[in-house]
Order: structure tokens, then C-alpha cells, then sequence
């Protein structure tokens, strides 16, 4: 079971074996932008939410991420984006490489698996802006 | 004798001291290594999981000779039944000697992968692969189908569970391979002390606790503790399921080496028989999402699967290639590991040596003993076996 911790975190080090996915991100960004409700994550120039499905994360069994996000400050991402999920601790990532399509006014991403217990790192990449949200898994 | 120790020694006659007080964190990793037996669903990828026909057919095919043309291999040549279900040997021996140690076929219904490097997704697909391996049994697509064909007994009992014997060659050794599967899913192993002990705790019973030898209540602190065991030796069945590097040597007889994981995921997306291809029955499709977001690294070499612990103590020899022959050799093996035999750096972050007192080590392996079954689970029932010609 995971215990969350609302961390955001930005580092300059690009998504180690992310999945990209080009999406024409502009058209959404232009929309008028509100985040269902999930786990919250802001930086200047983004804001997202996500929730997984199953809510509760248990170790070793796939689960699904959805997500939405909002720019900010005139941020106008118009590339790529990724997802992906490491442990720091152990400096090594997912063995499952998650896919990412868009699902509403939002994304749906599956083929998530944290196969071991401990400290995970959901990342988020929009076009160069990355959020990061702490999961621990028991 | 004092009064005072007297007093002590009837306080604890009484009101024997359990000795190890585990902490809230140590309770809660060793609960999640239960409850057992696991639950358990049908394989939704072939529909005659958990038939009672399919499991009859595939218990005659397990111990069918034929399956090899040699006529001498079968299935339970290397899972042999009086051996744990598997074969005692560093490494396995069918028509010639393989590279890997054979793994118990105990429990496999719970696994996510199957063979020590992954490369089967299903167990029936896993099933397919040692009748075909030149070195086990030797047998071909085109054997396998006409040993059907040419048996009125065995292609009834095929019609009987499938419905018709399939026209395609490849198809009529996936239905083999299902009505294996089906059998082997049966195949459980039993409560063993240490899930007495687990359950015990779970309801505060400490008057069952005792039961437990403090020597193994010793060596579980140090699994889910300093050991860190339990990080991929996780849940019921003491396996997370996936593939790692545990600085075991992956040279193999005769030169080369054993690529591992990395092998076995080329060889799975390679495969006809995967989760993505023809043969998986579900429908719905999720059976394959793991097949379809494995993702192949580079780190994946040299790595293989972490197998489950249960029944552990009746599985000697040890480790991929079978190069520890006991589970003193085992522990030992991490207590003094070299981690400049990983060679992924996550591992070298997960694995130090342990640096365990003699003591210490006892205690391991006095735990990992209670991971054995006191009594085998019996297979179901069999229905009745007249229809066909035997």
C-alpha cells in the first residue's frame, strides 16, 4: 500500500527510459483549462493532476495513471510528452514502460508497475517541465 | 532460591516471554507475507484453466514419455514429484544437460513470468518450451500434433476438454500446453510453520506464537530487517516476480554466458506462443498488458527471476545455475557478496553484503526452513476417466 508525500521536485536530468508521446498539446493548452481532482503537483509554469487507478498502488500488479494538466503563466507547451516512474534510492526505474493516449480533457496512461516496496517517483514531463510526486510503497 | 527468582521463574512458566518483540514496521512486512494459501483466479488466457478435464489431461501429459520422440523424458523427469517437483540437480538434465537450474513447478500458478529469465508470459506458453528445447525433450510441432492424431485415447481427450483436436499443428500443442498448464495449476504447497506464526500474530495470539522456534523468529527480523530480503522476496509467495542481478557468475559450460532477462524478454516478443499472440483466450485483453509494457533494458542482463522461498528448504541446489548447494551456501553467498560482481548500479544500491555473525546466519536459514510445508496439498479430484480409450 503507498503512502504519498506531495513533493515537487525539478530536476535537470531528462526522464530516464521515458516513454515519449507526441501529442499536440498546444489545441489543450489553448482550452479552458480546470484539473479534476486528483493528486495536485504545480510548478511556475504547470499545474497537473493525476490519480491512478487502482487508487491504492500495491506492489508488483499494474495500475493505470490519469492525468490533466493546466500552463501557466503564459507557458505554451507545444512537444513532447513523457511519463515514467523511478526509485531514486536505488537509481533504477520501471521494468514496465508506460504508454500514454489522450482520454478526455485529459491523458490516460497505462502499463504502470512498481515491482518492489520502498520510495517511488512519479514523474511528469510536458515539453521540458517536469513534475515529480513521492509514492512509498510497503 | 531467592524468592525473588523464584517469583521470576513461576512469572515465566506461567507467562512464557515471547522474546522477540517486533516493532510496528517489522509487523507490518511480515503480514503482507501472507495470507496463504493466496488467492487464486483461473488463467483468463486459457479457458479450460481450472477445468477438472483439462486438469486430468494434463496430469496423463506430465507423466507421458511420448511428449518426447526419445520416449525418455517426460515433464517429471526434472519436476519430478518425490523431488519437490523438481530435480536435485546444479542444473537440469533431460536429453543433455541444460544451463539453468530447474525450478519447482510448486506454486507457479501465482507467478507473472515464467523460467528464471522470463520468457514465458503464460504458463501454458512456459509449457510449450521444454518439449521443443533440443536439450530437454527434444520434440518438434509437427511430433507433438501427429502423437494426437495417431493416439485414438489421447485425441479423444483432447476433443473431450477442447472440444475437437484443433487442425493446425501449432494450435493442437497449445491445447497440450493449456491442459498442462491446468494441471500445474493445482499444484500448492501447504501451510507451513511460519505462516502459523504469521497468522498467529495477525490475531495476537501469543500463546500459538510460541509454537514458532525463537531461532527462526530470530532469522525472520533479520529477512524483513537488516537482510532486506524481503525487498524482492516479497509478498505471499516470497517472490516480487521479477528479475535481478544477485552477483550469481552467468558463464556457462562450454563458454559463453547467459544473457538472463534480456534473452528471455527477446525471446517472449519473439515468440508466437506470447500473451500477443493468437493463442491468448482473453478476450478482454488484460492479461496481456505486462507482455506489452515490458520494457527491455540494457540493465537486464546477467538478471533472473527471484524465486519464490516457499518450500525452499526440499529445493537444494540453489540459484540459477545451481551452484549453491545449501541454503548455509545461499546465505553465506549474500552475508559475503561482491558487489563488484553487479553490475547494474540500482543493485550495488540494494545489495551490500550482509556481514552476518555465524549466529545471525543460523537464524536465517532456521527461518527459511519454516518456509516449508508440513503437509502436502492434495490435488483436486479427477473426474472419471471411462469415455476415452485408455
Amino acid at each position: 500500500m503507498e503512502k504519498r508525500r506531495g513533493a515537487v521536485r525539478r530536476h535537470p536530468a531528462g526522464l530516464t527510459g521515458a516513454l515519449a508521446a507526441a501529442l499536440a498539446l498546444v489545441a489543450l493548452a489553448a482550452a479552458a483549462c480546470e484539473l479534476p481532482d486528483g493528486r495536485r503537483l504545480d510548478t511556475p509554469r504547470l499545474a497537473l493532476s493525476y490519480r491512478t487507478v487502482p487508487e491504492r498502488i500495491v506492489a508488483g500488479e499494474l495500475f493505470e495513471v490519469f492525468f490533466a494538466f493546466c500552463p501557466k503563466g503564459g507557458f505554451k507547451p507545444a512537444g513532447e510528452l513523457k511519463v515514467d516512474a523511478t526509485m531514486p534510492e536505488h537509481r533504477h526505474g520501471m521494468n514496465y514502460r508506460p504508454t500514454v493516449a489522450p482520454a478526455g480533457t485529459g491523458f490516460r496512461s497505462e502499463g504502470w508497475m512498481f515491482h518492489m516496496p520502498g520510495r517511488w517517483e512519479i514523474v511528469f514531463e510536458v515539453d521540458g517541465e517536469r513534475l515529480a510526486d513521492s509514492v512509498s510503497i510497503e | 532460591m531467592s524468592k525473588l527468582a523464584a517469583g521470576l521463574l513461576a512469572l515465566l512458566l506461567a507467562f512464557p516471554v515471547f522474546s522477540q518483540e517486533f516493532s510496528k514496521e517489522e509487523l507490518r512486512a511480515i503480514l503482507r507475507h501472507g495470507p496463504w494459501p493466496a488467492p487464486w483466479s483461473p488463467d483468463p488466457s486459457n479457458r479450460v484453466s481450472g477445468n477438472p478435464a483439462a486438469i486430468a489431461l494434463g496430469e496423463r501429459l506430465f507423466f507421458d514419455p511420448r511428449l518426447s520422440p526419445s520416449g525418455k523424458v517426460l515433464c517429471a523427469t526434472c519436476h519430478a514429484p518425490f523431488r519437490g517437483w523438481q530435480d536435485a540437480r546444479p542444473r537440469a538434465f533431460g536429453l543433455l544437460e541444460a544451463d539453468r537450474n530447474t525450478p519447482s513447478v510448486l506454486n507457479v500458478r501465482y507467478a507473472r513470468w515464467f523460467g528464471w529469465d522470463g520468457a514465458g508470459d503464460s504458463l501454458w506458453g512456459q509449457s510449450i518450451r521444454p518439449i521443443l528445447e533440443p536439450r530437454e525433450m527434444g520434440g518438434s510441432i509437427a511430433a507433438t500434433a501427429a502423437l494426437v492424431r495417431g493416439d485414438p485415447g489421447l485425441a479423444c481427450r483432447v476433443e473431450r476438454v477442447f472440444g475437437a483436436v484443433p487442425a493446425e499443428d501449432d494450435a493442437v500443442v497449445v491445447a497440450l500446453a493449456k491442459a498442462l498448464a491446468a494441471f500445474q495449476e493445482t499444484l500448492v504447497t501447504g501451510r507451513t510453520p511460519f505462516d502459523d506464526f504469521r497468522d498467529a500474530l495477525a490475531r495476537g495470539d501469543r500463546e500459538a506464537m510460541k509454537a514458532y522456534p525463537e531461532a527462526a523468529q530470530r532469522g525472520l527480523r533479520i529477512f524483513v530487517g537488516k537482510g532486506n530480503c524481503s525487498a524482492c522476496h516479497a509478498g505471499a509467495a516470497f517472490s516480487n516476480g521479477e528479475f535481478h542481478d544477485t552477483g550469481v557468475p552467468f558463464f556457462v559450460a562450454g563458454g559463453g554466458v547467459d544473457p538472463g532477462r534480456h534473452g528471455g524478454i527477446k525471446k517472449l516478443l519473439a515468440s508466437e506462443f506470447s500473451l500477443l499472440g493468437r493463442f491468448n483466450e482473453d478476450r478482454g485483453g488484460a492479461s496481456a498488458l505486462k507482455t506489452r509494457h515490458v520494457s527491455l533494458e540494457h540493465r537486464n542482463f546477467g538478471e533472473f527471476k527471484v524465486p519464490s522461498l516457499r518450500n525452499v528448504a526440499l529445493t537444494a541446489p540453489y540459484m540459477h545455475n545451481g551452484s549453491l548447494a545449501t541454503l548455509g551456501e545461499v546465505v553465506r553467498h549474500y552475508s559475503e557478496l561482491s558487489i563488484d560482481r553487479l553490475h547494474a548500479d540500482g543493485e550495488k544500491l540494494l545489495l551490500k553484503p550482509l556481514r552476518l555473525s555465524e549466529g545471525e546466519s543460523a537464524d536465517l536459514v532456521a527461518f527459511l526452513e519454516t518456509l516449508t510445508e508440513k503437509s502436502s496439498v492434495l490435488p483436486p479430484p479427477r473426474p472419471p476417466d471411462e469415455a476415452c480409450a485408455k
